[in-house]
C-alpha cells in the first residue's frame, strides 16, 4: 500500500501513540481488503457505544485511547447507547450498567465525538454531501448516506471508524472506488408504498441478494421510507449501497445491460413477513428502529391522539434522537400517555433480555436482531396493528 | 521460515494451539481466564492458529479484554484474516500473520511469529525446496506412483516432483525432474504458482508448482516411480493417496492458464 511521507511518519509513531495505533489499524484493514492508498474523509459515524455490546473490553479500550490522547480530527457522531441517559430507570436498567454506560459516553466526549447517540445522524447532526468520502459504522446509516446521499463509505466496524476519525483518513478500497459502486442486480419492486411496506421490501431484498448492490425500479421512497429500507436490507442481507431509478444521485451513471432482474412483489413480501414474525403476544412494543424522524413522530402522535392505552401489561417505548425529541414537544406529550419517548437508545442495543421475552416492532432491522442480540420472540407489524395490542 | 503476510506488528514465540474451524472470540473464549469454550484448552501465551474469524464485531473488544487480563495469545496465525480478528489483534498489540496453510502447523509446535516481516518459523523443522509439476495432456494430469521405500511420501501418488539443487532456479529444476523421471521434454511453463508449504513430520516442503501442457508425450519412467496414470483434474481430490494440496494447486494453475 502506498503511504505518503506524513502517513509513514504517523505509522512510525512520530505523532504519538494513539495516532500510530490508528494508522496501524487502518493500514492492516486496508491490506486485507487490497487498498492501494488512503483517502481523506470529511466525517465519521462510530458504532460501539452501548455497554451491552462492547462490554468491559471495549470500555477499557476507550479508556486507554483517551489516556493516549486520542482526539478525532473530523466531525464524528456516535451510535445509540444502551439507555436514555436520564430516564434509564424507566427502562429497567441497573445502576451498575448505567454507571459504565455513562463512562463510555464520557470517554467518547473526551475524544471530541459528538455524543448525540443516534443511528440517524444524517437527519441533522452529521450530513455528508454527494461524493464525500466518509468512514461510517452503523449498517443502516452508512447504507443511507452511500445510497440516498451519494457519499462513499465501506461498512466500517467500531474501532476502524474511530481510527479513521482520529486520522481523518481511511483505507481506499471497496465502495470508495466508483468502479465498485456499480449495481449487480436489478430489483423490479411492486409494493403499496407505506413505510412498513418499504421495511418488508428491504427484508425481502436482503434475503434475496445478500451483500450485492441492487438497482431498484418501480419505487419512489421518501426519506423515511429509505431510512427503514436501508436498515432492513443491511440487516437481512449485507447491503451497503443501493440505487433507485430516478431517485438516488448515482442511479444514472451505470450501464445496466446484462444484469439479472429479480421481481419482488406480494409473494416475496409475505415470505419476509413470515420470517420475522415468531409471536402474536408481546410484553414490549418498541418503535424507532432506526430512530423516529420528526414526520414519523407526527404520524404516530396523530394516530394515537384521542385514543387510550387499555392493556397496562404491555410497555411501549418510542426511540428517537435527543434533537428530534426536543423538536416535537406536542407529539411527545401525546406519545408519553402511552409510554416513554426515549432518546440516545433503542430496543436492540438496550439490555432488554431478562426483562422482556416478546417484543413488537415495525422494523425489519429490529426483527432480525431482537432474536439474536436480545433473545426476544418478535411480532413485526405496522404501527396501527401493533397498537391494536394495547387498545 | 515460512512466508505469509504481515497483519499486526511485533514478534512472539509460543506453543501452537490449533483450531480447525473459524472462530468467534465473542462466546468462544472466557476473556478473564483465556479458557476456550469450543474445546479444552487455554489460549493465554499460545500461538493461536485458526483459519479465520467469524461472528460478532464485539470479538475485537473481547481480544482487548484478554490482553487487559494478561490472557491474550502470544500471537495469531490465520489462513485468511478478516476485519474482526485483524482489528482485535492490532488494538491489542498481538503479532499476527495470515496466508499460512494451517496444515503446516501442529498442536504443540514451538513457533516464532514475526508480524513485521509476515513470516513464521517452526522450531525443530527443516525447510526443503522442491518443484512439483503438473503435465497436462488432453485435459488430463499425469500422476506418478511413488515406491514404498521413497524417502518422502512413500507409497503415495504425486505430480512430477523433486528437490531443487543448490543454485538451481525452480523452473530449470522442474524441467530437469520431468526429463529424469518421465523422459518428457518441456519448454517454458504454461502456469506457475507462488510456493505452497506441505508438512511431513519434521520437514516443511516448500513446493514450487508448475504446469506444462504437452501434445502427445508418453512418460517413460526411471526408478524413482513405479507407475503412472492420467487423471482428470477434478478427480484428484477423490484419491486419498495423492499427496496433500495437489488438487488445489493443479486447479489453481489450470485457472491461471492463458
Amino acid at each position: 500500500m502506498y503511504l505518503t511521507r506524513e502517513e509513514e511518519e504517523i505509522l512510525a509513531g512520530e505523532e504519538g501513540e494513539s495516532s500510530q495505533k490508528a494508522m496501524e489499524l487502518i493500514v492492516a484493514l486496508g491490506k486485507i481488503y487490497g487498498a492501494d492508498d488512503l483517502v481523506d474523509i470529511t466525517s465519521a459515524h462510530l458504532s460501539g457505544a452501548s455497554y451491552k455490546t462492547i462490554g468491559d473490553g471495549g470500555l477499557k479500550y476507550l479508556e486507554d485511547m483517551v489516556r493516549g490522547g486520542a482526539v478525532v480530527s473530523v466531525p464524528s457522531t456516535l451510535n445509540p447507547i444502551g439507555m436514555d441517559r436520564e430516564r434509564w430507570k424507566e427502562m429497567h436498567i441497573t445502576p451498575s450498567f448505567a454507571e459504565k454506560q455513562l463512562m463510555i459516553i464520557d470517554l467518547y466526549g473526551k475524544m471530541g465525538v459528538r455524543t448525540t447517540c443516534s443511528c440517524t445522524p444524517y437527519l441533522g447532526e452529521n450530513v455528508p454531501s454527494l461524493g464525500d468520502h466518509v468512514a461510517w459504522a452503523e449498517s443502516s446509516a452508512l447504507s443511507f448516506v452511500n445510497s440516498y446521499i451519494g457519499a462513499k463509505t465501506n461498512r466500517e466496524g467500531g474501532p476502524g471508524a474511530l481510527a479513521a476519525a482520529i486520522l481523518g483518513k481511511t483505507a481506499n478500497y471497496g465502495l470508495h472506488i466508483d468502479e465498485n459502486r456499480k449495481p449487480a442486480v436489478i430489483i423490479d419492486a411492486e409494493i403499496e408504498g407505506s413505510v412498513f411496506s418499504y421495511s418488508m421490501l428491504g427484508q425481502a431484498v436482503g434475503m434475496a441478494i445478500g451483500g450485492k448492490i441492487p438497482y431498484f425500479r418501480g419505487i419512489d421512497p421518501t426519506v423515511d421510507d429509505a431510512k427503514t429500507m436501508s436498515a432492513a436490507m443491511a440487516a437481512s442481507g449485507a447491503v451497503a449501497l443501493y440505487h433507485i431509478e430516478g431517485v438516488t444521485p448515482e442511479a444514472g451513471n451505470f450501464d445496466l445491460n446484462g444484469l439479472e432482474t429479480i421481481h419482488i412483489g406480494n409473494k416475496e413480501l409475505e415470505e419476509a413477513y413470515g420470517k420475522l414474525n415468531t409471536t402474536d403476544d408481546v410484553q414490549l412494543i418498541a418503535l424507532g428502529c432506526p430512530h423516529l424522524s420528526p414526520k414519523e413522530m407526527r404520524d404516530i402522535a396523530s394516530f394515537l391522539k384521542g385514543k387510550k392505552k387499555r392493556n397496562k401489561d404491555t410497555e411501549i417505548w418510542f426511540c428517537t434522537s435527543a434533537r428530534v425529541r426536543e423538536e416535537c414537544p406536542e407529539e411527545v406529550k401525546i406519545m408519553e400517555e402511552f409510554g416513554p419517548v426515549l432518546a440516545d437508545t433503542c430496543m436492540v442495543v438496550a439490555p432488554i433480555e431478562g426483562v422482556f421475552e416478546r417484543t413488537g416492532t415495525n422494523s425489519a432491522k429490529a426483527g432480525n436482531y431482537l432474536p439474536t442480540l436480545c433473545s426476544q420472540e418478535v411480532m413485526c407489524r405496522d404501527v396501527s396493528k401493533l397498537m391494536d395490542v394495547v387498545m | 521460515m515460512i512466508k505469509g503476510r504481515a497483519i499486526s506488528s511485533g514478534k512472539a514465540e509460543g506453543k501452537v494451539l490449533k483450531l480447525d474451524g473459524t472462530f468467534s472470540f465473542l462466546g468462544g473464549v472466557n476473556a478473564s481466564t483465556g479458557d476456550l469454550n469450543v474445546r479444552e484448552g487455554n489460549i493465554a501465551g499460545k500461538v493461536f492458529v485458526f483459519p479465520g474469524g467469524k461472528g460478532s464485531t464485539v470479538g475485537s473488544f473481547v481480544m482487548y479484554d484478554l490482553m487487559v487480563h494478561g490472557k491474550a495469545p502470544a500471537a495469531i496465525i490465520n489462513e485468511s484474516a478478516e476485519t474482526i480478528v485483524t482489528t482485535g489483534a492490532v488494538i491489542s498489540s498481538i503479532p499476527m500473520v495470515d496466508r499460512i496453510d494451517m496444515n503446516v502447523l501442529k498442536e504443540g509446535d514451538d513457533v516464532i511469529v514475526d508480524g513485521d516481516t509476515g513470516t513464521i518459523e517452526i522450531k525443530g523443522t527443516k525447510s526443503v525446496k522442491v518443484v512439483s509439476s503438473a503435465i497436462l495432456r488432453d485435459g488430463k494430469i499425469l500422476i506418478l506412483q511413488r515406491p514404498g521405500n521413497a524417502k518422502s511420501f512413500p507409497g503415495r501418488k504425486s505430480l512430477v516432483a523433486g528437490k531443487i539443487e543448490t543454485g538451481e532456479i525452480p523452473e530449470a529444476a522442474a524441467a530437469r525432474e520431468i526429463m529424469e523421471e518421465t523422459a518428457i521434454s518441456v519448454s517454458a511453463p504454461d502456469s506457475v504458482l507462488s510456493p505452497v508449504f506441505v508438512r511431513e513430520d519434521d520437514i516443511i516442503w516448500e513446493v514450487h508448482p508448475f504446469l506444462f501442457k504437452v501434445d502427445d508425450a508418453d512418460p517413460v519412467l526411471n526408478k524413482e516411480n513405479v507407475g503412472f496414470e492420467w487423471i482428470s483434474p477434478d478427480k484428484i481430490a477423490d484419491d486419498p493417496s495423492v499427496v496433500p494440496l495437489t488438487h488445489r494447486v493443479v486447479n489453481e494453475m489450470i485457472m491461471g492458464l492463458k
